[in-house]
């Protein structure tokens, strides 16, 4: 016998569809803090995720919904691991050769909510969700929240005069969608806060970037997805962890994909330079499972890790750290008040200028140009800056709680 | 990286001539995405493999010219018999009884032939800017036609459709054609691929291809008159290249239904791809209901 259900609306509870996206890791955390302030306010509220790795595994041990749907998803993850080469990714033109990815997991989130069943769909960087329901606004479904942590693809100087063409003209677009169709979005929402953003244009004759987001967002604050640990917690974070009082810790990440390996060589050359003014110096390389630490070089008082469970203790408890120019990890680092060097990688324009801007609204981190540092430089940087005190801003530990209040009134 | 890889690849051999197809999927519904002017090959449909491969069997291949396809210079190989033979042997190869062809611009002529010469493998047709003689080509491309052999000096415009020129300023050649082909403003990304697929084949192969006799207004008229499955017709009305006209007429001369896309250039496949991957999926459902009640 074939059986069907159909609730009547008003026994329906209310749902979400959380789509978090999948290129570097720090959206997963952040829209768990999300979804879990907004539980608190709208205790009733069913959220399901459309998700893909790695943000499922997040999800997974969260015990968290992933609707069924998500095992067609085309991986964007392993789309950017395939652009990038040595320290660089040009992520403006990975993301332009994303474009059969984005429509592809564009279908299936469109199937998903012409079934009818979510009352709003919560995008956090999900491009092809706010491009196509701008291009066919017949088939919005639903209230649509955006969430971003950077307005503006602004070109890299290795583009040339194309570039620039090329990053007015997807400005330009997205500009005259939101003008055309401000109904597409029923809330936007900024991670950060408009000193944030960076002081530029969207391309000649186009508006300030400030000034436009201004207009069209609401901020919520950074969100870490985190407590920040008090001093106690960090103190018995480093005894747990073994790092001793009279070493000084040094933990050099460069995240989950195979990006990153140049980086380390160059940073485990610095090792042993730096090593010779400062004794008491311990390196600890997390070199994820995609680089084999076997070719790498070994010295007395550095260790290689494939993975580190929990790697933000060891962030937060060690007295310097070095890492790639993701916003996740640096802002993390800030929170925490650990100091750090970090290398954008080369071509990434929301690394190099984007997330730069707001570390250095916070005072946080040593910028590091990966091109002209060589390891006699990084073994300085440790040297000087290992253990020294630091006067960043604070971060806020408020932004899942007001995006949360800011989503739930429009839910 | 791809967004779906096929989960089958091929390639079949005819007097000598090697095509790569690809299968996309499962199913005894199947999609044959045919190939058009060799100047692209079949990763123009790429927008539209991964949504209809989860709803039907997707067969796509390169014709002679370009993609996974010999490069030949010999034009008999581009005739338009020869043609139709591919997609036939294409189907034979991949155990595809029958399908619905969608095809775009210059391969309407080949939908149309096969359609009207093999009726029994083709269950329907989705037409999208097809270019074919069915109403007299735009006033520009028809002048320029008449001067295609000929030298020119600094050809502009439409002149640069022109075998001389193909063969001195190829890859200029393909940014203006693709330029025309995408009116639509934003259309950077899409204008790119094309060129860069352009770039995959050499303009020899381009000019074997036009020496090719080409179809008359009859012989297409007489094909309409044959086609005895459901046809849909898209086409922009800002198409630079096949005027509105042509979609009107084919549509009325098969009996089909005809969807215009205000605004729209010559590619609505790759520059408003959510909405023609919808079409393509809802006519090829209609038609999937269809044989259900008739089985």
């Amino acid at each position: 016998m074939r059986q069907h259900k159909w609730t009547r609306g008003l026994n329906r509870r209310k749902r979400a569809l959380y789509i978090s996206s999948p290129i570097g890791l720090g959206h997963a955390q952040r829209d768990l803090a999300i979804a879990k302030e907004l539980k608190k306010l709208e205790p009733d509220l069913e959220i399901d995720w459309l998700a893909q790795d790695p943000v499922t595994r997040v999800l997974e041990a969260e015990g968290e919904t992933i609707h069924p749907a998500s095992e067609w998803l085309a991986s964007e993850s392993a789309h950017i691991a395939s652009e990038a080469t040595g320290h660089d990714l040009h992520c403006f033109q990975a993301l332009r050769r994303m474009d059969e990815i984005l429509v592809a997991n564009f279908m299936i989130f469109q199937e998903v909510m012409e079934e009818g069943l979510y009352d709003v769909s919560l995008g956090d960087e999900a491009w092809d969700i706010d491009h196509f329901w701008h291009e066919n606004p017949e088939l919005k479904r639903g209230d649509h929240v955006w969430m971003t942590d950077f307005v503006g693809f602004l070109p890299m100087p290795s583009g040339g005069s194309h570039e620039e063409y090329l990053t007015a003209d997807y400005n330009a677009e997205m500009i005259e969608h939101i003008a055309r169709y401000p109904r597409i979005r029923d809330l936007a929402l900024f991670v950060g806060s408009p000193d944030d953003i960076v002081p530029e244009v969207f391309g000649p004759g186009l508006p300030k970037i400030r000034d436009w987001t201004e207009e069209h967002f609401q901020f919520t604050g950074y969100i870490t997805g985190f407590e920040p640990p008090t001093d106690d917690e960090l103190a018995s974070w480093r005894s747990q962890l073994g790092y001793r009082e009279d070493e000084k810790v040094c933990v050099v990440t460069v995240g989950g994909s195979g990006v990153g390996r140049d980086l380390l060589e160059k940073v485990i050359a610095a090792y042993p330079l730096a090593k010779r003014s400062m004794p008491e110096l311990r390196m600890v390389v997390v070199a994820g499972p995609r680089i084999d630490p076997a070719g790498l070089p070994a010295h007395d008082g550095l260790e290689y890790h494939g993975y580190v469970h929990g790697l933000y203790r060891h962030l937060a408890a060690c007295d310097l750290a070095i890492v790639q120019g993701g916003l996740t990890t640096t802002m993390e680092l800030a929170a925490t008040r650990t100091p750090f060097l970090y290398f954008p990688l080369r071509n990434h324009f929301e690394q190099n200028y984007h997330v730069r801007h707001r570390l250095d609204r916070y005072r946080a981190g040593r910028y590091m140009d990966y091109e002209v540092t060589d390891p006699e430089a990084i073994g300085a940087e440790i040297i000087s800056r290992a253990g020294a005190p630091v006067d960043y801003l604070e971060v806020e530990t408020d932004g899942a709680t007001n995006a949360a209040a800011m989503i739930a009134d429009i839910i | 990286m791809r967004a779906s890889y096929p989960d089958h690849v091929g390639t079949v051999e005819r007097e000598g001539v090697r095509l790569g197809y690809e299968v996309f999927g499962e199913g005894d519904r199947t999609l044959l995405l045919l190939p058009t002017w060799t100047i692209i090959h079949s990763r123009f449909w790429k927008l539209q493999v991964p949504y209809l491969a989860r709803h039907f069997r997707v067969v796509t291949y390169d014709a002679p010219g370009n993609g996974q396809s010999d490069r030949s210079v010999d034009p008999e190989i581009y005739s338009l018999d020869a043609q139709a033979s591919y997609a036939i042997d294409i189907m034979d190869a991949t155990s595809t009884a029958e399908a619905t062809l969608v095809s775009l611009s210059m391969g309407s002529m080949w939908s149309l032939s096969v359609a009207a010469e093999y009726p029994d493998r083709v269950l329907g047709q989705v037409f999208i800017g097809p270019s074919l003689p069915i109403t007299p080509p735009t006033a520009v491309r028809a002048e320029s036609a008449e001067a295609f052999w000929l030298e020119h000096d600094d050809p502009q415009g439409w002149d640069k459709y022109n075998a001389h020129y193909w063969q001195t300023n190829y890859e200029d050649f393909a940014e203006f054609f693709f330029t025309m082909c995408f009116p639509e403003p934003h259309s950077t990304k899409q204008r790119e691929d094309c060129v860069g697929w352009a770039l995959e084949t050499m303009p020899e192969v381009l000019v074997a291809k036009a020496s090719v006799d080409a179809v008359n207004h009859e012989t297409v008229l007489d094909w309409c008159s044959r086609v005895t499955s459901p046809v849909l017709v898209i086409h922009g009305d800002d198409d630079r290249l096949s005027p509105l006209s042509r979609a009107r007429q084919l549509a009325e001369a098969t009996g089909g239904s005809l969807v215009i896309v205000e605004g729209g250039g010559h590619i609505p496949l790759a520059r408003d791809p959510i909405v023609v991957n919808r079409m393509i999926k809802d006519f090829a459902s209609r038609i999937a209901v269809r044989q259900d009640e008739l089985a």
